[in-house]
């Protein structure tokens, strides 16, 4: 298992690296100065040299490279070019909202795309069955901005249950504001998960060994939580590491209608302003989420289906 | 950019005399019955605050927080067309026109409970001098002299008349001298201020807690414990918080929302007169627009009646001349070019292309207003043969395109940040002004003489005089099209009473109070 953990890691590293130097590169290439946004209708050219001067811009694009590339291994990712506080502490600030709307968010789809799944696996092509296909059909073809705007409206202006956004003060009023964020998320995850295990199941209840556990007698719930589902889920695992792509997109548009200060906006704000240390940690900080996602998968996927530690 | 504008120059000068009103300070007349003390008030806004010292944010939303903070040493008068005294009392011009005198208002303390004096007066107006954002506001400051704790005394290279009003920009607030021993970066962190609040939070791209300062030298004021301005980037979220009461106000509703949060029998909404000035821009730097027949045969092909419908649901004014109505020196019998398809022909007759041309209209993405303008233009320019390309670019590369001439035609909003028409004269109209006159690279040296030369005249009405040539001038020349005069509008709750931005944009929540 260590080898195995040690070999994905080792591939990792250039992904990662790789992430980051094309982001480095994308952004540079790319018109727009930070400094004639920064300036407005006001952009004198001793005003340019100044900022360039006060943020490096002026040093040969290499150097700025080699800078930035050196200060990663220092743990030092720079200073944003317009908020005056370093990148660290403004991912410290951004970071755990957006951390936790995905885990919440993957935690309710969860919650709710299992019974459903297992229901229309048991009752497979009865009425049910086909209602969840439509419900999935319905949810695919509405955006997850949409789904978000009609939770703002009927539970917390008409049924005032949750707080309309924001993010709240104490850590109950963050978890509190996260609910109905995270629902809207995790609805969106629903779809796939359902059909993907869904059909596992079904696979799984009509397999050898799961015809061979009855007929040794096991009892029915041992049957489900030993054979169909632990094999079943294996499916849903690999959906869910995919899906957060989808997660961290999902929550960058969640944040913006929820207005959570989260990652998201962070990001968005780096990009349109040409605030090069924002995108380049924002963007450092989602590739190592994803990759370590990933990982998280691969490990899940070897506990629960030993023929991948061996692959 | 913030704004104070307007008519103020007769203002100004009737101020510099009429020393009487020394006590006056800004309030606002439409309070509803008698102010009740306490309550905190949260802003919602579409913006980030970038920096709380007063020399350094170029945006609106860190100028109209640090403006709770920090007092300058006058203050525009509501309807921006005079001043009024604020931690200076009285203020005078040498017979010379080579100096101000200001005296300063006695008792006044920082947030710390620290007197403030003529020293610090001179710290600020000296940073702001020495910072490449705001620093040409003091561009004609030549001395500032501390005769003694209460007076400060400020010479100009040569007569100034706009330098009330330039002391009066946030950008030369008053903060401690050498900012009470911290470094500059640290005092943005731990703002100290004369101004009605202090910072007591500010959480990074997410909000900004004020609390009352103690010390503050108008009595019986700020009536709010705290006001919280929090970013809400969603114009929806924001009505939506502001409809579910967890904000009191909120920050530019879309204009195409007015109706529907009239209907609401919890909100007010009111729009504002402001300086907003929206301009279709043309690059005079190059063909087809360096010829101004072209530039002229566009301008008729312009419907500004069209545009005030489609943008701003009818809640703007289509635009005449280039300076702002509410200003003293904007020009009234300048009326603009109105469509007509038929003048538009005869122009491009008379130009270096005859048959018509193609240009870009260079949009930033997502812009949604810029688009629908552009597509009314692109329409009409189509019927006599002018081919017109939308091309959207982001936001960023948008402003490198401008600033490298690289474009044909833009939109562009613009807002003053002083009381004084001298900025705005120089961004709109002259090339060496600050902005190559609003980026449509227009050089006419006879507007840059008469745009030196006004502000040397103590007589607002020789001033005028010069203001009003400029604008006939510009008029002519057609180096870009003012488009519509803008007004800016706030949703909130109808328990916030008092509540007014000034013409220049900002607002001063010192006056407000939350009814129970």
């Amino acid at each position: 298992m260590i080898r195995f953990l040690v070999k994905r890691i080792a591939l990792l590293i250039p992904v990662v690296f790789g992430i980051i130097t094309a982001t480095f590169l994308l952004m540079h290439a790319t018109p727009g100065d930070p400094a004639l946004t920064y300036l407005g209708n006001h952009p004198t050219p001793a005003a340019i040299a100044a900022l360039h001067h006060q943020w490096g811009l002026d040093k040969p694009i290499i150097n700025q490279y080699f800078d930035f590339i050196g200060g990663l291994f220092t743990g030092d990712l720079g200073s944003s070019l317009f908020y005056n506080e370093t990148i660290l502490k403004l991912i410290a600030l951004k970071l755990p909202p957006t951390l936790m709307l995905m885990l919440m968010g993957s935690l309710f789809g969860v919650i709710f795309a299992l019974p459903l799944a297992i229901w229309t696996a048991i009752r497979k092509d009865k009425f049910i069955d086909h209602l969840v296909s439509l419900m999935n059909a319905v949810i695919l073809g509405m955006p997850i901005f949409f789904i978000g705007a009609m939770g703002i409206l009927f539970f917390a202006l008409k049924i005032p249950i949750f707080p309309v956004g924001g993010y709240g003060e104490s850590n109950l009023q963050h978890l509190w504001s996260l609910v109905l964020p995270s629902i809207t998320i995790g609805l969106g995850l629903v779809p796939l998960l359902v059909r993907s295990l869904r059909t596992s199941v079904i696979e799984s209840l009509d397999s050898e060994y799961v015809a061979f556990a009855r007929s040794k007698g096991l009892k029915n719930r041992a049957v489900w939580l030993k054979y169909a589902l632990r094999n079943g889920s294996i499916s849903g695992i690999s959906i869910l590491g995919i899906q957060v792509g989808y997660l961290a997109g999902g929550s960058l548009v969640i944040e913006n209608v929820f207005a959570i200060p989260g990652m998201g906006s962070f990001l968005m704000s780096g990009i349109l302003n040409r605030d090069f240390p924002v995108v380049q940690g924002a963007t450092l900080t989602f590739a190592m989420l994803v990759v370590l996602v990933y990982l998280m998968t691969d490990v899940a996927y070897a506990l629960l289906d030993p023929r991948a530690r061996f692959k | 950019m913030k704004n104070l504008t307007k008519k103020s120059i007769a203002g100004l000068f009737a101020i510099s005399l009429v020393t009487s009103l020394n006590f006056m300070i800004p309030t606002t007349s439409s309070a509803t019955g008698t102010p009740v003390k306490g309550g905190d008030l949260v802003v919602v806004r579409g913006d980030i605050e970038t920096s709380l010292v007063p020399s350094i944010p170029p945006d609106n939303a860190s100028i109209w927080v640090l403006e709770e903070i920090f007092d300058t040493l006058l203050f525009p008068a509501q309807d921006g067309k005079s001043l009024l005294p604020g931690l200076a009392t009285k203020w005078s011009q040498s017979k010379d026109g080579l100096s101000w005198t200001f005296n300063l208002r006695p008792g006044v303390k920082f947030s710390s409970g620290k007197a403030m004096t003529s020293k610090d007066v001179k710290f600020s107006i000296e940073e702001n001098t020495k910072g490449s954002n705001w620093g040409f506001l003091n561009a004609n400051i030549s001395k500032i002299a501390t005769p003694d704790a209460n007076t400060v005394v400020i010479s100009t290279k040569a007569p100034y008349s706009p330098l009330p009003s330039a002391i009066a920009t946030f950008a030369n607030a008053v903060v401690p001298y050498n900012y009470g021993g911290v470094t500059k970066e640290q005092f943005g962190k731990h703002p100290v201020g004369t101004g009605p609040f202090k910072l007591s939070k500010w959480t990074l791209g997410q909000e900004i807690k004020l609390v009352k300062n103690p010390y503050y030298w108008e009595a019986g004021k700020p009536y709010l414990n705290s006001v919280t301005f929090k970013l809400v980037s969603d114009s929806n979220t924001r009505a939506n918080q502001l409809a579910g009461n967890q904000a009191q106000i909120n920050e530019f509703p879309p204009f195409s929302s007015i109706k529907t949060l009239k209907g609401q029998s919890k909100i007010t909404v009111s729009a504002f007169a402001s300086s907003a000035t929206n301009f279709l821009v043309l690059n005079n730097s190059k063909a087809p627009f360096n010829d101004p027949h072209a530039r002229k045969a566009l301008a008729y092909l312009v419907d500004k009646k069209a545009i005030n419908s489609a943008v701003l649901f009818g809640a703007g004014t289509p635009a005449g001349a280039f300076m702002w109505p509410a200003g003293w020196a904007h020009n009234a019998s300048i009326k603009g070019r109105s469509y007509d398809e038929a003048k538009a022909k005869a122009e491009l007759a008379q130009s270096s292309t005859p048959n018509g041309f193609s240009a870009n209209i260079m949009i930033p993405s997502g812009n949604v207003d810029q688009n629908s303008m552009a597509q009314i233009l692109q329409a009409a320019a189509a019927k006599i043969g002018i081919t017109l390309t939308i091309q959207q670019l982001d936001p960023s590369a948008w402003n490198d395109a401008r600033a490298n001439k690289s474009f044909d035609i833009c939109y562009t909003l613009v807002t003053t940040d002083m009381m004084d028409p001298d900025e705005i004269i120089n961004v709109d109209a002259v090339y060496n002004g600050g902005a190559f006159s609003l980026f449509t690279y227009y050089d006419n040296a006879d507007v840059a003489a008469w745009a030196a030369k006004a502000v040397t005249f103590q007589d607002q009405a020789k001033r005028k005089a010069l203001y009003d040539k400029i604008q006939v001038q510009v008029e002519e020349d057609a180096p870009l099209v003012p488009l519509y005069y803008a007004p800016v509008v706030y949703s909130y709750s109808k328990k916030v009473q008092n509540f007014h931005t000034y013409v220049t944009g900002n607002y001063n929540l010192r006056n407000v109070w939350l009814s129970k």
